[in-house]
């Protein structure tokens, strides 16, 4: 697998990976931490945690991409 | 003198057209420069891939706050 | 009819400009059957049209093509080269069969918005584009549970490797969700609204240049007439192309998923 992984022609289809993986990791970030920090708001009646769970998401979803695509 | 043009419907939308030209630029100026990376210099194409996904990310991450800005100022601005 | 009663729709002495409801939810076309409606009719004839040519074309296959099968035999090149060799590999023989359907019908599909009397792009009802991503990603999961186990086959997508041990928890439902919910609902809803909006678009600006030349002629309103034609004009054949892009788009993201589940990523 390793082996066949490096070849030049798989370059493309890894790199076209990255790319349209990159707006659904985020998106997904955004929408379980943000709706973690939305339910907390409601429970605590606050409403601090949906910015910060929306930024917390898309932090975590673009380092989980740059570490996965980008050695 | 009578209305010339008028906008009805969500300020939101009219909120989010704004926040997307800056990624949209962004993002063409990253691919753009990137693919013309590569094409001078075929051998650095590890690096530059590498940078292209950490910039692409980064502006992409912009686009994506500005969908969800309308409803973190929700409960702030009306109410 | 339809587009009369389109271009009629606005009443009094203002432009309106043309609203979803009415550019979208259109009326049916035989009184009282509720769901035969334009996009319906269009999404059958697509089909019958996709269906007929390349029954034309390869029925009776010959060794030098000629008419028919010369051009058909250029987009099924087009889709394997393009399409399927760079994400299925050496797998991409058997999946052409599917890949060229679905690339072929949704550019039909979309090529139905610039066609002159038809004018209605089918795929901007979301129905349309969600069925297609809907089979797509059946077969993704059935493919990944079948070719890496069904344990094994979240274990993948799930815990990639190379990342540090604790950080896996915050990381894995973000992997799941993006995986299983947004990938399957973008992939529908990119082509759904580039299609929407590409026909709104072509409907206000040939409305503005009908408007201004034909309805209400007037010296001042002349001239944003001419614009409206003129952008009518520039856009249909940027349309031309963004259909094209997004049929070969459609296309592309299922051969990329069919071989993530093929294979599983290092």
């Amino acid at each position: 697998m390793s082996a066949q992984e490096r070849r030049p022609e798989n370059d493309g289809r890894d790199f076209a990976d990255a790319m349209w993986s990159v707006p659904s990791s985020l998106l997904a970030g955004m929408a379980i931490y943000g709706g973690l920090g939305w339910l907390l708001d409601r429970w605590l009646g606050m409403s601090a945690f949906f910015p910060i769970g929306v930024v917390l998401g898309v932090v975590l979803g673009g380092y989980l991409v740059y570490r996965k695509f980008g050695r | 003198m009578s209305v010339l043009a008028e906008v009805s419907g969500n300020v939101t939308a009219i909120g989010y057209g704004l926040a997307a030209i800056g990624p949209g630029i962004g993002v063409g100026i990253i691919f753009g420069q990137g693919v013309q990376a590569i094409a001078r210099q075929p051998e650095a194409y590890g690096l530059i891939r590498q940078n292209m996904l950490l910039g692409f990310v980064l502006t992409e991450a912009l686009a994506l706050i500005g969908l969800v800005a309308p409803f973190i100022f929700q409960n702030i601005g009306a109410a | 009819m339809n587009a009369l009663t389109v271009l009629l729709a606005p009443a009094g002495d203002q432009f309106g400009a043309p609203t979803p409801e009415e550019l979208f939810n259109l009326p049916p076309i035989i009184p009282g059957v509720y769901w035969f409606t334009k996009p319906v009719l269009l999404a059958m004839l697509s089909a019958v049209l996709v269906i007929g040519v390349t029954w034309a074309a390869f029925a009776k296959p010959k060794l030098v093509p000629r008419g028919v099968q010369n051009a058909v035999e250029l987009g099924y090149m087009f889709v394997r080269d393009q399409v399927a060799r760079p994400f299925l590999g050496k797998d991409a023989d058997r999946w052409m069969g599917l890949l060229v359907s679905v690339f072929f019908l949704v550019l039909v599909w979309n090529l139905m918005g610039v066609v002159p009397v038809l004018q209605f792009p089918v795929a901007s009802h979301i129905a349309f584009p969600a069925v297609l991503a809907l089979v797509i990603y059946g077969l993704k999961v059935y493919l990944g549970i079948k070719h890496q186990g069904g344990v094994g086959y979240f274990k993948n997508m799930m815990f990639p490797p190379g990342l540090p041990k604790p950080i896996y928890f915050l990381l894995a439902p973000i992997e799941f969700l993006s995986n299983m919910i947004i990938a399957p609902f973008t992939h529908a809803v990119r082509l759904f609204a580039n299609m929407f909006a590409g026909h709104m678009l072509l409907a206000f600006f040939s409305m503005v240049g009908f408007w201004f030349l034909f309805e209400k002629l007037t010296p001042l309103g002349a001239p944003v007439g001419v614009v409206g034609v003129v952008m009518t004009i520039l856009l249909t054949g940027l349309e031309i192309f963004i259909q094209y892009l997004q049929a070969f788009l459609f296309a592309m993201l299922a051969a990329m998923y069919i071989g993530g589940s093929l294979h599983p990523e290092h």
